[in-house]
C-alpha cells in the first residue's frame, strides 16, 4: 500500500497524475475517431510540425500553445493543398511537409538563444510540469473532450461513412476541420506529458486496443479511455521508482496492453481465432 | 569582397566540417537513390517508422559495446517483422499498426537510454551529430552506403518492376518475397546511415523528399533515379556547409533545403507542377 501512497505526498506526482489522466482521456477519445477515419499518422505529422510554432511563439512572446496550434493546422492544411494539386501520394506529401516544418523548427531553435530544453519538447517532462501549465492543460483538455463528446455522433458519421454524412446534410467540411483542430489541440496539451515523438502513441494505441475488444462505439470510447488512464498512472509510478523517462513508461505500458489484447481479446484476438479455426 | 570570400571559405579550413560535408553527401546520395523506390512503392511511412524503431537497437549496441549499425539494423528488421505479424493476424489497419509498433520500439529505446544515461546521448540519436562523427562511425556509414548502392545498382530493374507491379514481377518469375525483404533491409540500412547525419526525426525526409521531387519532374524511372540521387547529394552538400553558419543544426539545414526544393518543384515543374496545371486549365477553357 505504501508503494502506492508514498509518491502521492509529492506535489509534482499529484500534478503529473492529474495532467496525465486528462491527456490520456482526451487522446484516447480522439484516437477512437482517428483509427476509424484512417488518420492515425496525421497525428504523427502534426505533432512534429508544431516545433517551429513553439519556437516562433517563444520569440514573439505569446503562449506556446497558440504557436503550436497554428503550426499544426498549417501542416494539415498545406498537406491537403499540395495533395490536391499534384500527383504525389498523400502519405508522401505528409512526410515531406512535416519533416520540412520540423527541420525548419530545428534551424530556428538553434538560432534562438532560450532556456527551453529541446529534450523536454521532444520526449516530454511531465514530472517537471509547472502549476500554470497544469491549469492550462486541464482547461484545454476539458474543452477538447467536451466538444468531442457532444459532437460524437456527427464526428463518428464523417469517420465511418462520409457519403451518408453528406446525404444527411451534415457540414462535413466543417466537421473535418473541426476534427483536425481538436487533434492539434490534443497534441498541444500532450506535448508536456509525452513529448513530440510519442504523442502519436497516445493517439493511436488506445483506440486500437478498444477496436480489438468491441464492435460498439460507445464501449470503445470507455475501453480506450480506461486503458489509457491505467497505463498513464502505471507509467508515472514506474518512472518515479526507477527514475526513467515517464513518456516512455506510459507508452510501453500501453503497448503491453495492446500485445495482451492482440492475443487474448475475446473475439478478435489471435488465440480466439485459432480456436475457431480448429 | 575578399572578406566575404574569406568568410565563405572558413568552413573548409576545419577538418571536421570537410568530413561532415562529404559524409552527408554520401548519405544524401544513397538515401536519394533509394527514395525513388520508396516513393513508388508508397512506403513513406515505413521509412518514418523504421527510423524511429532503430533507437532501442542503437541503445543496446552502445551498452554492449557492439557496432551501433548492427544493433540498429536488427531492431529495424524486428520492427518490420512485428508490423507484418500484427497486420496479417488482426483487424487493425496498416497505418495504425505502424504507429503502434514504432512508438513502442522508440519508447523502449528511450527507457533504456534514461536508465543508463551516461552511455548514450539522446540528442545525438534524435538529431544526429555529423559534426562530431567518429572515424569508426564513418567506416560504418561507408560500408552501408557501398553495399546499398551496389545492390541497388545491380538489381534496380528487378526492384523497379516489383515496386510498379508486384503481380507482373511474380508472373515473370522474379522472387517477389525476396525483393520485398531486400528493399526493406536496404531501407533499414539507409535509415541507420542517415541516423548519423540528420538524426532519427529527420531520416524520413532523406528517404522520401528527393524521390517525391524527382517524381514531379519526370515520367521516366531511369531519369528519376538520377534526379533524386543528385538532389540528395546536392542538398546534403549545401546543407552541411550552411550548418556551419547556423550553430550546427546540420540535419535541420539539409532537410529544410530539401523541402524548399520540393516546393519549388511543386510550383514550377514543367509538366506536373501547380503553375503548369493552371495553364492547362486556362488553355482548355479558352
Amino acid at each position: 500500500m505504501n508503494f502506492l501512497l508514498d509518491p502521492l505526498q509529492f506535489e509534482f506526482i499529484r500534478d503529473a497524475l492529474l495532467v496525465g489522466t486528462m491527456v490520456a482521456v482526451t487522446c484516447a477519445v480522439l484516437s477512437c475517431f482517428l483509427i476509424l477515419k484512417g488518420w492515425s499518422l496525421m497525428g504523427d505529422a502534426i505533432s512534429h510540425a508544431v516545433l517551429p510554432g513553439i519556437v516562433l511563439a517563444y520569440i514573439a512572446g505569446i503562449p506556446l500553445a497558440i504557436g503550436a496550434f497554428a503550426a499544426g493546422l498549417t501542416c494539415a492544411v498545406s498537406t491537403g493543398f499540395i495533395k490536391q494539386h499534384c500527383r504525389v501520394k498523400e502519405d508522401t506529401v505528409m512526410g515531406v511537409v512535416f519533416t520540412g516544418l520540423f527541420a525548419f523548427g530545428l534551424v530556428l531553435f538553434s538560432r534562438t538563444p532560450s532556456d527551453m530544453h529541446l529534450d523536454h519538447i521532444l520526449v516530454g517532462n511531465i514530472l517537471g510540469i509547472e502549476s500554470s501549465q497544469v491549469w492550462q492543460t486541464l482547461s484545454l483538455g476539458a474543452v477538447v473532450l467536451g466538444v468531442t463528446l457532444v459532437l460524437r455522433r456527427d464526428l463518428l458519421l464523417i469517420c465511418f461513412d462520409p457519403a451518408h454524412a453528406r446525404a444527411l446534410a451534415l457540414p462535413d467540411r466543417f466537421l473535418n476541420y473541426l476534427l483536425l483542430g481538436l487533434l492539434s489541440l490534443a497534441i498541444v496539451i500532450s506535448l508536456q506529458a509525452v513529448g513530440i515523438i510519442l504523442v502519436i502513441a497516445m493517439l493511436v494505441t488506445p483506440g486500437s486496443i478498444a477496436h480489438l475488444w468491441t464492435e460498439r462505439f460507445d464501449r470503445m470510447l470507455i475501453i480506450a479511455a480506461g486503458t489509457a488512464v491505467s497505463a498513464t498512472v502505471l507509467g508515472v509510478f514506474i518512472s518515479f521508482y526507477f527514475a526513467c523517462n515517464t513518456g516512455a513508461c506510459i507508452v510501453l505500458a500501453q503497448a503491453l496492453c495492446f500485445v495482451v489484447s492482440l492475443f487474448f481479446a475475446p473475439k478478435h484476438g489471435i488465440f480466439r481465432k485459432v480456436q475457431v479455426v480448429n | 569582397m575578399a572578406e566575404i570570400f574569406q568568410t565563405l571559405l572558413t568552413p573548409f579550413h576545419y577538418d571536421y566540417m570537410v568530413r561532415a560535408i562529404w559524409v552527408s553527401a554520401l548519405v544524401g546520395g544513397t538515401c536519394g537513390f533509394l527514395s525513388s523506390f520508396v516513393t513508388l512503392k508508397g512506403w513513406s511511412l515505413m521509412g518514418d517508422a523504421l527510423s524511429h524503431a532503430v533507437v532501442p537497437g542503437v541503445a543496446v549496441a552502445y551498452l554492449l559495446g557492439l557496432p551501433f549499425a548492427l544493433g540498429a539494423f536488427v531492431a529495424g528488421l524486428l520492427a518490420a517483422a512485428s508490423m507484418a505479424f500484427i497486420r496479417s493476424r488482426s483487424r487493425i489497419r496498416e497505418d495504425a499498426t505502424i504507429g503502434i509498433v514504432f512508438t513502442a520500439y522508440f519508447a523502449l529505446g528511450l527507457l533504456l537510454i534514461s536508465l543508463f544515461p551516461t552511455r548514450v546521448d539522446l540528442k545525438v540519436i534524435l538529431l544526429g551529430n555529423i559534426l562530431g562523427i567518429a572515424d569508426i562511425d564513418i567506416a560504418q556509414v561507408l560500408i552501408i552506403s557501398a553495399v546499398t548502392l551496389l545492390i541497388l545498382g545491380l538489381k534496380w530493374r528487378d526492384l523497379m518492376l516489383f515496386c510498379f507491379d508486384p503481380n507482373q514481377a511474380r508472373a515473370l518469375g522474379l522472387p517477389a518475397g525476396l525483393l520485398h525483404v531486400t528493399l526493406l533491409a536496404l531501407l533499414a540500412a539507409a535509415s541507420v546511415a542517415a541516423l548519423q547525419a540528420v538524426g532519427a526525426c529527420l531520416v524520413v525526409a532523406m528517404l522520401i523528399t528527393p524521390g517525391a521531387t524527382a517524381y514531379l519532374l519526370t515520367d521516366r524511372f531511369g531519369k528519376m533515379l538520377w534526379l533524386s540521387s543528385a538532389m540528395g547529394v546536392a542538398t546534403s552538400l549545401v546543407g552541411a556547409y550552411a550548418s556551419f553558419f547556423v550553430n550546427g543544426a546540420t540535419g535541420g539545414c539539409i532537410v529544410t533545403l530539401q523541402t524548399l526544393v520540393f516546393l519549388a518543384a511543386f510550383i514550377f515543374a514543367p509538366k506536373h507542377g501547380y503553375l503548369a496545371a493552371k495553364r492547362r486549365l486556362r488553355h482548355s477553357a479558352s
